[in-house]
């Protein structure tokens, strides 16, 4: 009796140290971002002030001002959410297409489209962005929203995970639909793509934030002020303006408020889709 | 077998159609990633600029070149150190925090939350925290340490300090994915086996070697690979708060291609060279992983 309550008492000390050690790597990753949000209110006199400080004195929005009127943030802003939308939409119509003859039809040369399409998730963006940079420049597509676009809609994992959502369905969904007389085409879009919501739902939030977050694409076929997304404007901005702490604050403030927002409301998708997909 | 007429001329129309549905992927696809794929194999072999004018075959000139290149050599360098002591790092953090964190109960689905966050910000702004937060005039870190006689730390600008700030930074960013995927992997392993362990006696740290890691090896493999791919690819935070510098001790082959393509130079054949150099490490790796997993599982 007595050893097992000394066993309870050294549990309890474990799994108080447990939640300590958590507590301490969750503050690792809180006190930076809550630090930079903080430092985007304060005025540049206190950011600069010595010493440092956690918590602003005063609050202003000037910062918030002067980045907005220094840099083309509103128009970056508008880029990035084109580009954003822009290949999110349409991806979501082409590869639950693709998806769904790949599981659930018949056909000539499926076996070698199947595995052709494999082979490109192996190929990393890295290695072909030299030659896809070449190619869109020279279809005259450098530094439109075509260029931009174009080349990240199709993608062979997010034909996988459609393919994995429509393969369970029951047939006699379809079979039904058949004698109804409704087309193929009818029975993908008006009975089989509502059943699959929650992945078309996960594939439209990892799209959305990809292409929020992308810095590389846009980087390399994007050269105009006005083309720029917030990623790579904000990145430039930064590295030739080493000395604007109060606009650079502000700037990533902002550039992670909309996925903090797709965050709070669509963890769960976020975390199923990481966890199907892997992420980059 | 009488409607066989019938279905035949059915499978004929939705076989047409599955074309129809598969074609706009298909497409898309070639142009955007299989030609660039060929044409990158092609391009290592010429002397190419932007527009294509005054294009010339060399042969394995590009090659050459690129192995006598001491600023490639290097890039190889720091990708491969930067590969292996940022995978290992957030595999171990991965695991050592998904088994503290697999119980579904409230402060841990928080805890979760929390630690996925980084994931779903840009490397913009997680590099542009890191600068400030590092910052040696106004960041609040440095002046943490001052506090402990740790002066003149300059983290985004030593030879030798700064690497490790990038793969700590990467780390950072990314640890939750690992972490999130070992702990769904965690909670699919059958509570019956832990609870029979505990009769025996077994205690929890014996039980995770014993049942939990074998049990979600695939898994552990999984990410290892994802990660390793990734972490070969290191470019955006880079950019974001270094840019390869200080002296090139944090310039990656990707961001030496970019720089080679698309900075300081228009050298695409060249940077296409190199770019299959990454490739073929990728590949390298990818096929022992895999084989190493293949061979375990027939024997």
């Amino acid at each position: 009796m007595l050893k097992s309550k000394s066993v309870q008492i050294y549990n309890r000390f474990l799994r108080g140290l447990v939640f300590l050690f958590l507590t301490a790597v969750a503050l690792g990753i809180l006190i930076p971002v809550i630090w930079m949000i903080l430092c985007a209110f304060k005025p540049q006199t206190q950011i600069i002030g010595y010493p440092p400080r956690f918590f602003p004195e005063s609050f202003t929005l000037e910062n918030f001002t002067s980045v907005f009127k220094r840099i083309k943030l509103a128009g970056y802003l508008r880029n990035s959410v084109i580009y954003a939308l822009g290949t999110t939409i349409p991806s979501l119509f082409v590869n639950s297409l693709a998806g769904y003859a790949f599981a659930r039809m018949e056909f000539k040369g499926k076996n070698v489209l199947f595995i052709l399409t494999l082979a490109t998730m192996m190929i990393p963006f890295q290695v072909i962005m030299v030659p896809l940079f070449l190619g869109v420049y020279n279809l005259g597509l450098y530094d439109t929203y075509a260029g931009l676009i174009l080349p990240k809609i199709a993608s062979a994992v997010s034909i996988f995970m459609m393919r994995a959502a429509f393969a369970p369905l029951p047939v006699e969904l379809e079979e039904a639909a058949r004698i109804d007389g409704v087309s193929e085409f009818g029975i993908y879009w008006r009975i089989m793509l509502p059943q699959v919501k929650p992945a078309l739902i996960t594939l439209a939030i990892l799209g959305i934030n990809n292409a929020w977050n992308d810095l590389l694409w846009p980087l390399l076929v994007t050269s105009s002020t006005q083309m720029r997304t917030l990623t790579n404007g904000l990145a430039l901005f930064v590295g030739e303006n080493t000395i604007q702490y109060g606009a650079s604050f502000a700037g990533a403030f902002i550039s992670i408020i909309p996925m903090l927002f797709v965050y709070l409301f669509g963890q769960k998708y976020f975390v199923q889709g990481t966890a199907t997909t892997g992420l980059k | 077998m009488k409607a066989n007429g019938k279905t035949g001329d059915y499978r004929q129309r939705t076989s047409k159609m599955a074309w129809i549905f598969v074609t706009p992927a298909v497409i898309l696809l070639s142009v955007f990633t299989i030609f660039p794929m060929i044409a990158s194999l092609i391009m290592g072999f010429w002397d190419v600029d932007i527009f294509l004018a005054g294009a010339k075959f060399i042969g394995f000139g590009n090659f050459k070149e690129a192995l006598r290149d001491d600023r490639f050599l290097n890039s190889i360098w720091v990708t491969i150190k930067f590969t292996l002591i940022e995978v290992p790092t957030q595999m171990l953090t991965g695991l050592l925090l998904a088994a503290l964190i697999t119980r579904n109960s409230i402060s841990n689905k928080l805890f979760r939350g929390i630690y996925f966050m980084p994931i779903i910000c840009s490397a913009t702004a997680v590099g542009i925290m890191w600068r400030m937060f590092l910052n040696s005039q106004i960041g609040l870190f440095t002046h943490f340490l001052e506090q402990f006689g740790l002066r003149n730390l300059n983290f985004l600008n030593s030879t030798t300090l700064t690497f490790y700030v990038i793969v700590f930074m990467s780390v950072w960013k990314t640890f939750g994915i690992s972490t999130i995927i070992l702990v769904s992997a965690m909670q699919n392993v059958s509570a019956d086996l832990y609870e029979a362990a505990d009769l025996d006696g077994c205690s929890k740290v014996k039980q995770f070697f014993a049942i939990t890691l074998p049990l979600i090896k695939p898994t552990v493999v999984f990410v290892l690979m994802t990660r390793l791919i990734g972490s070969l690819q290191v470019f955006d935070l880079i950019f974001t708060t270094t840019g390869g510098g200080p002296n090139f001790t944090t310039e990656s082959m990707v961001t030496y291609i970019y720089t080679r393509a698309f900075s300081t130079s228009t050298r695409l054949g060249y940077a296409s060279a190199l770019s299959e150099f990454l490739f073929a490490l990728i590949l390298v790796i990818t096929v022992i992983l895999y084989g190493k997993m293949y061979m375990k599982e027939n024997t």
